[in-house]
């Protein structure tokens, strides 16, 4: 059997859609069920696809070409699967996260009486299959189609509960700010297709593997040199990637995504959506690893994102913004691996976050139904005895986003942060991006555990939090399953380890080597190498660990000796002005608000009265003079035959004698 | 054919009397009101044409013109016949044959 079934992986969500929004009223549990059928079949295929890409098998086809070109030189548009192992791993983890999404859902959305649930889980499917599809898409267009597509379902799903007035407006600010990264992913598409006229990420011929051929061959593209070019392009592709993965300067819209239903924070804006830029990153790792620039650039970016966000998680008292601010500076991790060359550690550190942040996002789901949706962190305290799975498990996941051995995020930061310090000590900027990065480990640490300190420890401070609502069995599988994974999907690329013992248990990485040369790491690595000048320095990387781990401790034992007690006192108040920009988020949307109202409106207003005015006023001039001369010409109609005739032959005589005059009869 | 003769009376009075009857043609159509006077002097313009035809066919002995003559009275005669058609239409639109007062096709 080979891999004729595996567009069924998307394809399954996408009836689940359509079923949900068919006939979801009537169905059991609203549409539940089935989402969680179709996704939990897409599951097994993802896994059953996988398994035959372990066993050396490798898919690239074209299923469907929707635009064919005729002759040499011409375009094809095409829709086609690329099944390889970072593909079949990412859509393992997307599938699994979004199946129990759907159970967890049952308990979130369902038992509390929600109502338009058809619409939440026709929602859901929907994303599922746009995910799912992005993650196989075997070109860049496919790609960038879908791409959209997991923003227009964020858009939905954020502003679930309509009838607020907080969650549409955070919707459209989702909307609109990943909206604006995508401007500049469509012309690097439309950029990439019109310069190799191709977007196939794979095959012979695939658009990164012209381009490096470009290089080599001092070609000169548009004007530019080739090198130039690329870098051009991978910029522009990186806008779409800032704006989805919550990157700075655009991170701004994921925070206010919070405002809708927990378990969608934790599919779209935890494990799934937000790791599509990500993703996209990695899946054209051999296109970004020709560019030294873009290469720095996105690892800059993502060692200031990871800190900057990381200081703001800090102050922050509901529960789902601290975890929102975590996501987007674990992104920046992901980002900073990238940018580095670490593509094995920014990949692990995609798969073990989506595991440990959809956790997180789950068990604060599951402490805000047991505290009747109440976030504020400072109302809650003691949940640690009357819930103790979800403790647990969101123990387990607040030690893994501290970085804490040896938990699965210890494993993957510090891969990153060792792979960002080997290449950092050949090259500053990426020092810097180190630096950065690794100061924001101690911030992580802290608001973890400030976080887990106020929610769980301590004494109850609300009547809620004394009497928490009891939780099903549909709330406690998934954070069970996450918690176990959690805790050891650190363990399958333990590199310190490897390092001190020898063993050949580097597993992710002989993973993410296999497959076809032209995808694999060791090539990549020796591209960015080549292209990017990114060299590693010969390092142990013990010591870097231990740095990290000291740091992480650090963190999480000042924030648990700040909180501990019964009645924890609020000292980030301490911070002063300090806490004041935190509180403020550096004053980012302030800032942003400003562009759109104070400079992009003015402009726009002065182009509109400059087209109202000038260009419009051209027109409008002209059609007066003539609506004007045409409405004193008229009144030559006047309806009497009499002057007709007397203007004919009025204008006869007149022609005969200028023909007289000029003819010389005279 | 005939050939060209000296005529009894020259060529240029016959013009003078086109051009004549001509202009009471058209002076007939610029100052009436009645449509009828207005076919009446329709008629004195075309004949005034075929008397050039006619008098220029004796000059050059050029039976063409005559013929055209013929011609130019039948499509008179025709013309007649839609001007009586035309004209009984304006008066039961218009209850007259006034010209002036059929103003209604203008701005």
């Amino acid at each position: 059997m080979a891999f004729e079934y595996a567009p069924l992986i998307a394809l399954l969500p996408l009836a689940s859609f359509v079923i949900a929004l068919v006939a979801g009223e009537y169905l059991p549990k609203k549409g539940g069920l089935v989402g969680m059928a179709a996704t939990g079949g897409s599951l097994l295929l993802s896994i059953w696809a996988m398994l035959r890409v372990a066993s050396g098998g490798f898919y690239d086809e074209t299923l469907y070409t929707w635009v064919a070109g005729v002759g040499e030189g011409t375009l094809s548009l095409s829709f086609g699967l690329l099944l390889d192992p970072l593909s079949t791993m990412m859509l393992v983890i997307v599938s699994l996260i979004a199946f129990l999404v759907h159970m967890f859902s049952l308990g979130y959305m369902n038992d509390e009486g929600e109502t338009g649930l058809p619409r939440y889980y026709a929602g859901l499917g929907l994303f599922t299959f746009s995910m799912l599809s992005f993650v196989f898409a075997d070109n860049l267009l496919m790609a960038f189609m879908f791409f959209e597509l997991v923003g227009l379902c964020s858009f939905l799903l954020i502003g679930f509960w309509f009838r607020e007035d907080a969650p549409p407006s955070a919707a459209k600010k989702a909307f609109l700010v990943t909206r604006f990264g995508d401007y500049f992913f469509l012309i690097g598409v439309v950029g990439i297709l019109a310069t190799f006229g191709t977007a196939q990420f794979a095959g012979e011929g695939a658009f990164p593997q012209l381009a490096e051929e470009a290089i080599v061959g001092g070609e000169t593209l548009f004007g530019f040199p080739a090198g130039t070019w690329v870098t051009i392009l991978g910029l522009l592709v990186l806008g779409g990637v800032i704006g989805k993965s919550a990157q700075f300067p655009l991170h701004t819209w994921l925070p206010d995504a919070m405002e809708g239903p927990t378990p969608v924070s934790a599919l779209i804006h935890a494990a799934t959506m937000v790791a599509a830029g990500v993703y996209l990153v990695a899946r054209m790792y051999g296109f970004y690893a020709l560019s030294p620039t873009a290469m720095a650039i996105i690892a800059f970016i993502g060692g200031f994102t990871a800190l900057f966000a990381a200081s703001m998680g800090v102050v922050k008292d509901d529960i789902k913004q601290v975890l929102a601010y975590s996501t987007i500076s674990q992104y920046g991790y992901m980002m900073l691996g990238l940018g580095v060359a670490g593509y094995v550690a920014a990949t692990f550190h995609l798969m073990t976050h989506a595991f440990f942040k959809a956790l997180l996002f789950l068990g604060a789901g599951a402490v805000i139904i047991a505290m009747h949706h109440e976030q504020n962190m400072w109302n809650m305290g003691g949940l640690k005895d009357e819930m103790p799975v979800t403790y647990y498990s969101f123990l387990a996941g607040s030690l893994a986003l501290a970085g804490i051995l040896p938990f699965s995020g210890f494993w993957s930061k510090d891969e990153i942060l060792y792979e960002a310090l080997i290449a950092g000590l050949e090259n500053p900027v990426l020092l810097a991006a180190y630096a950065m990065g690794l100061l924001a480990v101690f911030f992580t640490g802290f608001y973890t555990f400030r976080m887990v300190i106020l929610t769980f420890h301590g004494e109850p401070r609300s009547d809620h939090a004394e009497h928490p609502v009891p939780l099903g069995w549909n709330t406690k599988i998934p954070l069970a399953v996450l918690g176990i994974l959690a805790t050891v999907a650190g363990f399958v690329n333990m590199v310190p380890v490897a390092e001190l013992t020898g063993a050949d248990i580097t597993y992710l990485s002989h993973w993410l080597d296999s497959g076809p040369e032209q995808l694999a790491y060791s090539t990549y690595t020796a591209t960015a190498e080549e292209f990017a000048h990114i060299h590693h320095a010969e390092l142990t990387p013990l010591i870097p660990g231990a740095i990290a781990l000291v740091l992480a401790l650090a963190g999480a034992g000042t924030a648990v000796a700040l909180y501990r007690g019964p009645h924890p006192v609020a000292h980030t108040d301490k911070l002063g002005g300090a806490k004041d920009v935190l509180v403020a988020n550096y004053y980012q949307d302030e800032y942003q608000v400003w562009l759109a109202e104070g400079l992009t409106q003015r402009v726009a207003r002065g182009a509109d009265t400059f087209d109202q005015g000038v260009v419009d006023g051209v027109v409008n001039g002209i059609s007066s003079v003539s609506l004007l001369g045409s409405g004193r010409v008229r009144r030559l109609q006047s309806g009497v035959v009499t002057n007709y005739a007397a203007l004919i032959t009025t204008a006869l005589v007149v022609l005969l004698v200028a023909f007289g005059i000029y003819g010389g009869w005279f | 054919m005939l050939a060209p003769t000296q005529l009894l009376v020259p060529v240029e009075w016959y013009l003078v009397l086109s051009a004549g009857v001509f202009c009471i043609g058209l002076f007939g159509v610029l100052t009436r009101r009645n449509a009828l006077m207005f076919l009446i002097s329709v008629e004195l313009m075309l004949n005034a044409a075929n008397i050039n035809f006619v008098a220029f066919s004796l000059q050059w002995g050029n039976l063409t013109g005559q013929t055209f003559a013929l011609f130019v009275m039948a499509l008179a005669a025709a013309e007649v016949a839609i001007g009586i058609g035309i004209i009984l239409v304006l008066y039961r639109n218009f209850r007259g044959i006034d010209v002036t007062e059929a103003t209604t096709m203008r701005w």
